[in-house]
């Protein structure tokens, strides 16, 4: 019996290094990208048609990417509002990746586009191990899916730059305490930031985006 | 549901690894950082589908946790990450931040997947085998 050895070789060192790559490109190109995670029904979507709306005037082109594992109804929504947007159907896999995004951005015309969400599949364990190359990770939660969802998933939580929790104006009918939940995010994240939104009704959108680094000076914003 | 495509991805990453060696591969070590979202139970399960009617059929996967490190630019702490342990959570949670001043931090361990080692079982019990000038960057550490 003998062991043999083998070099630190990382098993998804590829994926890592195709990240890297997205991410020299859309620096290059000067695109400000976000990965957008959460539950289906969280309202992802909907948070992006708002930032879209709000964009637009200041002359700030959005583009999206709509992962779902079937369907185009993201996809359409997002082009209902004047975004580049291309569909990406993950069929069977719980995840995008890297290699999916490379060639993804290939049909997107980064050289005019200075905001680009990538909003990924609705599932909070799998995205967690697959970076893309965005500047921003940041999680959707929507109050009706609980105020135990970070403690139900924490270590996605403790390594994400910002959440959203959204639908607060639901919060009292589904008996949920938003503050609960920033206050579980702080314990596993001291440097994250929690912003609290209503995208149904406008309300928390001006400070997702200055969260998010996406700044308006156009004055009529 | 991502531990099959891992595995895959270490299953691709061995089999051209392993092929030439004249034993049967008993078990495969792989380093694992408590900051990855993967399974063990997951990862064993799948290991034992992927690798069926392959040369690692029957080889087993024994995985090593490896926990957080980190380093803050602030105050220059090195070392491992504090843990969060609230009772809520049920397990330890690492913390991304400077366990000395609170700055943040660059992660130096914790997001490992790395094939540490496999071990070979000679198919001539009195044979010893030397796998050194394997192919792939692989090196022997002589018998065990």
């Amino acid at each position: 019996m003998h062991d043999i050895r083998f070099t630190a070789e990382d098993i998804l060192g590829a994926q890592l290094a195709l990240a890297e790559e997205n991410y020299r490109l859309l620096k290059e190109k000067g695109v400000h990208a976000i990965s957008v995670m959460g539950a289906i029904g969280s309202g992802k979507t909907s948070l992006i048609e708002r930032i879209i709306d709000r964009a637009k005037p200041c002359g700030i082109v959005v583009a999206t990417i709509a992962a779902d594992s079937a369907g185009d109804d993201d996809h359409r929504r997002f082009l209902a509002r004047g975004a580049h947007s291309v569909n990406l159907n993950t069929e069977d896999d719980c995840h995008l990746d890297a290699h999916r995004i490379s060639h993804t951005l290939e049909s997107l015309p980064l050289h005019e586009i200075d905001v680009l969400f990538v909003e990924n599949v609705g599932n909070l364990i799998c995205p967690a191990d697959f970076p893309l190359g965005t500047d921003v990770e940041m999680i959707v939660i929507s109050v009706t899916e609980g105020d135990d969802m970070v403690r139900k998933h924490p270590k996605i939580f403790a390594q994400t730059d910002l959440i959203v929790i959204n639908k607060i104006d639901l919060a009292s009918a589904v008996g949920v305490d938003p503050q609960t939940l920033v206050r579980d995010y702080a314990k596993v994240n001291p440097h994250g930031r929690a912003i609290l939104t209503d995208a149904r009704h406008n309300r928390g959108i001006d400070e997702l985006l200055r969260a998010l680094g996406i700044e308006c000076t156009n004055t009529q914003w | 549901m991502h531990e099959y495509s891992v595995v895959s991805e270490l299953v691709a990453l061995l089999l051209p690894r392993v092929g030439g060696i004249d034993g049967r591969v008993v078990s495969v070590h792989l380093r694992k950082g408590e900051l990855r979202i993967l399974s063990d139970a997951s990862l064993v399960a799948a290991f034992e589908i992927v690798t069926s009617g392959t040369p690692l059929e029957g080889a087993t996967l024994e995985i090593e946790t490896v926990t957080t490190s980190v380093r803050c630019g602030a105050c220059g702490y090195a070392g491992l990450a504090k843990h969060l342990e609230d009772e809520s959570f049920h397990f330890a949670i690492p913390i991304l931040a400077c366990p000395r001043c609170g700055a943040e931090v660059e992660v130096t361990s914790g997001r490992e997947l790395s094939i540490e080692s496999v071990r070979v079982a000679s198919l001539d019990p009195d044979e010893s085998q030397d796998a050194s000038g394997e192919e792939g960057g692989c090196r022997s550490s002589g018998a065990a």
